[in-house]
Formats: C-alpha cells, sequence, structure tokens
C-alpha cells in the first residue's frame, strides 16, 4: 500500500469513523437514562439519509437537509416514545426492545414504499465538491467536512453533558432515574427529549453518510449492526467509548476495503468479537 | 408459572391435529415451509420462554445449516439422514462456541451481539464465495433423496419428512422444559443472580440452552434447501433472524406449540398478503406492537385464556 493510498484510507476511516460515532453516541445516550438498546436506531439514520436525498431532489441543495433530517427524525422519536414506549416502561426491557423494532420494520416499510426499493445517489453539496491539497496530496473537500463537523457536534455534546445543568441532571438520571425523579424534575420529560435527541444524532449521522453512501432501504440493518458493534467495542454508555469505538471501526473498514473489498465488512465483525474475547467489557467499558 | 405440564397433554394433541390437517387447508408446499420454519421458530421460542434469551440471530444457525446441509448433500454426496444429522451438529457446535463468548456479556449487550453475530455471519457468506457461491447461494441439489427405504421425492413426502422433524423437535423441548433441567433455565429466567449464587453454573446452562437451539435452527435450515433444492442466501440474512422472531413472538413463546401457530399465521398472512400488498410486513409490523402491549403470550395463550374463560365460569355454574 502506497503512502498517498494509505492516507488517503486513514482519512476515508476517520471519516466514516465519526459518523459512526454520531450514530453510535445517540444510542449509548439513550441507553444510558432509558436502559434499553433502541432498536430502530438504524432506521432514524436511513429515515434522514432519505430526508437528505428528497431535499436534494426537491430543492437541489443539502443544506437544508442537515436541519430538516435531525429535526424531523426527533419529531418522528418524539411521536414514537409519547404513543408507545412511554406506555412499556413498567414492562420488561425486552418489550422496548421490540416495540422500537417493530417500528424499525414499519420505516422501513414506508420508504420502500414512498421512494421504491432500489438505491439512489446523493450529491455532494456543491460548496463541498472540490479537493483539498493536503501537502503535496490532494483529498475531497467533503469528506474533511464531515470530519469538522462531527467533532463540532462531539465538542458540543461533550460540553452539554459534562458542563450544563441539563448535562448534570442526564448523568444523574443515568445513576438513577428514580432518585433525580424525587429530587423534582420530571423524569418522564427527560426521558422524551434523550430519546428524541438520540435519534436526531442518528439523523445527523444519516444525513452526513449520504452523499459518502447514496441511499438504499437496507442500510438501517447495517448501520444498525454496526452501531452495535461500536457500542459493544467501545463500551456502552460514555461519549468517549462511542468515539473509540467509532473511529477504530472506520478505520478497519476502510483499510480492509483496499486489502480484501469482499471481506470488509467481515473484519469489523471480526474485531468485535476479539475485543469481547480479550476484554468483554469493551475498550473503555466496566463491566 | 408457565411451566408446561408433562407428554400426553392438550397442547401437544392440538399440535399433531394442526400438523395432520395442516397439507389439507392449505397447498402441500406452504405445509412444507411451515412446518419447516415452525422447527426454525422453535429455536427462538426455546430460548426466549425457558430461559429468556430474547435472540435476534437464530438465523445465522439456519444459514450455517442451510450451507452445510446443501454442501454435503450436493459435495460430499452424503445421505439424507446423515446430511441432516451433520447439519444440526454443525449449527449446534457453531451456536455452543458463540454462545460462550455472548454469555460473557448479560442483559442489552447480549441480545445486541446476536444481531451483531448474525450480521457477522451473513457477510462472512459474502466474502467466502468460493464456498457459498455468494449472493447467487449453491444451486444443483438432488431432488430425489431416500429415508429409510421410503422415497423422499414431492411436496407431500417433504410435508411428512418436515411435519416429523417438527413433531421430533417440538416433543423434545416439551420434555426438556419439564425435565429437572428445564426448571433451572425457569430459574435463571425468573432470577438469575440468584441462581448463581445458590451455586448454579449459569453461563453453562445458557451455553448448553444457546447450543441446543443453535442445532434446533440448524436443523431446520438443512431441511429447508431440501425442500428448495438450493441454499439461498437469504436464509443467512438478518431478515431471517428477524423473521423467525417475529413467528415466535405471535405464536407466543410460553409454549412451543406456539411455533407452530406463529409459523402458520405468518406464512399464511404472507402467501395471502404479498400478491395484493408488497409492504404487508408494516401490517406485521402493528400486530407485533399490539402483541406487546396487549397479549404477550402471543396467539397461542388466546387458547388458555378462552380455557381459564370456561373454566372459571363452569366452577361458578
Amino acid at each position: 500500500m502506497s503512502a498517498q493510498l494509505l492516507l488517503f484510507q486513514v482519512l476515508n476511516g476517520t471519516g466514516i469513523g465519526m459518523i459512526y460515532f454520531l450514530l453510535s453516541v445517540g444510542l449509548t445516550l439513550i441507553f444510558g437514562l432509558l436502559r434499553f438498546v433502541n432498536f430502530a436506531h438504524g432506521a432514524f439514520y436511513m429515515a434522514a439519509a432519505y430526508i437528505a436525498y428528497a431535499v436534494a431532489v426537491w430543492t437541489g441543495t443539502f443544506w437544508w437537509a442537515l436541519v430538516l433530517g435531525p429535526l424531523l427524525v426527533a419529531a418522528l422519536a418524539l411521536v414514537v416514545e409519547r404513543t408507545l414506549l412511554r406506555h412499556t416502561y413498567a414492562l420488561p426491557h425486552e418489550s422496548q426492545i421490540l416495540i422500537t423494532f417493530a417500528v424499525a420494520l414499519i420505516i422501513q416499510e414506508g420508504i420502500i414504499l414512498l421512494f421504491s426499493p432500489l438505491g439512489h445517489n446523493v450529491p455532494v453539496p456543491e460548496a463541498l465538491s472540490g479537493i483539498v491539497f493536503l501537502g503535496p496530496y490532494v483529498y475531497p473537500a467533503y469528506r474533511l467536512a464531515v470530519v469538522g463537523a462531527a467533532v463540532l457536534v462531539g465538542v458540543v455534546l461533550w460540553v452539554a453533558i459534562e458542563r450544563t445543568r441539563l448535562g448534570s441532571i442526564l448523568r444523574a438520571g443515568s445513576e438513577s432515574a428514580e432518585m433525580v425523579g424525587l429530587l423534582g424534575i420530571n423524569v418522564d420529560r427527560v426521558f422524551m427529549a434523550t430519546f428524541a435527541l438520540g435519534a436526531a444524532l442518528a439523523g445527523l449521522a444519516g444525513v452526513l453518510a449520504a452523499p459518502l453512501r447514496g441511499v438504499e432501504p437496507f442500510m438501517s440493518s447495517e448501520a444498525l449492526g454496526i452501531a452495535f458493534v461500536v457500542v459493544v467495542v467501545g463500551g456502552l454508555g460514555t461519549l468517549s467509548g462511542a468515539l473509540v469505538g467509532g473511529l477504530l471501526i472506520g478505520l478497519i473498514q476502510s483499510l480492509m476495503s483496499t486489502l480484501w473489498p469482499e471481506g470488509a465488512q467481515l473484519m469489523i465483525y471480526a474485531a468485535m468479537a476479539l475485543v469481547i474475547l480479550l476484554r468483554p467489557a469493551g475498550l473503555l467499558g466496566r463491566l | 408459572m408457565r411451566d408446561m405440564p408433562r407428554f400426553p397433554d392438550l397442547s401437544s394433541a392440538v399440535v399433531l391435529a394442526g400438523l395432520a390437517v395442516l397439507p389439507f387447508l392449505v397447498p402441500v408446499t406452504l405445509a412444507v415451509q411451515i412446518a419447516i420454519f415452525a422447527t426454525g421458530t422453535l429455536s427462538v421460542t426455546l430460548l426466549l420462554g425457558s430461559i429468556g434469551l430474547l435472540s435476534f440471530g437464530q438465523g445465522l444457525y439456519l444459514g450455517l445449516g442451510a450451507y452445510a446441509g446443501g454442501l454435503l448433500l450436493r459435495d460430499a454426496g452424503l445421505g439424507l439422514v446423515p446430511s441432516l444429522v451433520v447439519a444440526t451438529l454443525a449449527a449446534a457446535a457453531l451456536a455452543g462456541l458463540l454462545g460462550s463468548v455472548i454469555v460473557r456479556r448479560h442483559g442489552v449487550y447480549f441480545v445486541m451481539l446476536t444481531l451483531a453475530f448474525a450480521q457477522m455471519g451473513h457477510f462472512a457468506t459474502l466474502a467466502f464465495k468460493d464456498v457459498t457461491g455468494g449472493e447467487n447461494g449453491l444451486s444443483g441439489l438432488p431432488r430425489r433423496f431416500d429415508l429409510f427405504g421410503l422415497p423422499i421425492e414431492g411436496p407431500l413426502s417433504l410435508y411428512g419428512l418436515s411435519a416429523g422433524a417438527f413433531l421430533l423437535v417440538f416433543l423434545l423441548v416439551q420434555r426438556l422444559v419439564a425435565s429437572p433441567f428445564g426448571s433451572v433455565l425457569a430459574a435463571i429466567r425468573e432470577n438469575e443472580p440468584r441462581c448463581a449464587v445458590l451455586g448454579y453454573p449459569v453461563a453453562r446452562y445458557k451455553t448448553a440452552a444457546l447450543a441446543l437451539a443453535g442445532g434446533i435452527a440448524g436443523l431446520a435450515g438443512a431441511l429447508h434447501v431440501v425442500f428448495l433444492g438450493f441454499v439461498p442466501p437469504s436464509d443467512a440474512d438478518l431478515e431471517m433472524s428477524q423473521r423467525l422472531l417475529v413467528m415466535a413472538l405471535i405464536g407466543g413463546v410460553g409454549s412451543p406449540g406456539g411455533a407452530l401457530a406463529g409459523a402458520a399465521f405468518y406464512m399464511i398472512v404472507s402467501e395471502a398478503l404479498s400478491e395484493i400488498w408488497p409492504r404487508w410486513m408494516a401490517l406485521i409490523a402493528l400486530l407485533l406492537i399490539g402483541l406487546v402491549l396487549f397479549l404477550p403470550g402471543g396467539l397461542w395463550s388466546v387458547g388458555g385464556r378462552i380455557a381459564a374463560l370456561r373454566h372459571r365460569e363452569a366452577a361458578r355454574g
């Protein structure tokens, strides 16, 4: 592998990894507080990618999608939480998993109904369609912008969780939701907001990924699998776990796709199996 | 308590009657598929019903059974019964191996790992094209088989084979749940930490249940390729895992009879609706939500509820 190709793949892997980070950090936030895994997470990601596609087709610009994708998906998540999930908090966690799984199926079928089962390309936004010179090498501008956007969101999230009142409610809630409720905080509303925020992050990941990989109705289960791998590798419940896991998986996928294209996806899962064998709690997790 | 009564009982009688009338109610080829998927569904039912493990990945073992069965029948020239047995054992071995890794994690990690390993299996079939045929699958399987001297050829004999296999597995699961082993599984389902404190090797019990369930799914996969005459790559798909889970939930996991009810319902509905509205899965998803919220015992529990109601009325009158 030449130096140029290696650099190219490392940058690609970082970009993909940052998208995986955004995807998984939403899953982690929801789990941290609500203690269940959102099986509709991949479907939220896909829904936003399709919103990006629709916006690009109808308006000719990508920028509205960056706002609309996460917002509409968050609204969808609010509806799901208010109408369905709210009634299952007293039931075993399996119930919430199965409800979100059913929601994922409905979203997937709905998208096939609206957009046909075939895949579509999403154009890279015009302002970022060029290339950037990195010393002697060239690199697509959009991929660099994705890394920048994800870093920005990551920093904002970190500050929001570690340094604000809302963040302290979230952290306290993930230790003991009951205790936070006794302190006079409306836990019900915190649950609702967290679920919507997690979905919005999956939505942002979906919008950013759309120009890189296009859209197709089966990207949701792929994304769900990847998000699970990331949180298993990194450790569930922490920002840093999602970051480390996301970057690691992105790099493995990107480097393997030059060495063994058919096996690139397989190696992601092999890496996960290795991590569980060596460190069952994940790289940064506590058992 | 969800423990099952000992054989012979009402539920095995209902299952037996159901298997007997099924090929007269629906086209025989559909009945064959119902029996095969009911067998696969039993692996989900066993895990979720007896030990409380939610698996999104039983399709992996069904897929392994399908590929193993296909390769043994086509390339190794093994007979029908040895192929089915070896495919079952291979799936059980993989399930036991992965299971011993997966049971190191609890609760929500367990669920995620079952899905992740199922995805791994799917991508493995794509990565090793030379063995699996990639997206084309494996074709050219023999179409005539010999079952202890009986020819297996054509839908009705295939139904006999698959219904027989289902009945065998059904009785095995039913006996197992009623056995001391099954009592430990139920205890783990109800209170895992207490079982561990009492000295039961919980991880080993879980691994054993996973291996058993994997073997059952593998048998279903091998039967599926015997029926189809080829190995479709969709057998190792994540969607297969989801389908088995959905069938199990529709039928209800409180009794192994639920697997037959769920598979029959799902296959008949898909047959009836897929021509009219290809997006019928959305309706199944709505049904799933309704079941989780209002009827967690699934279709099979309806009979029990009616019986209990009549019992109460009889007692009153």
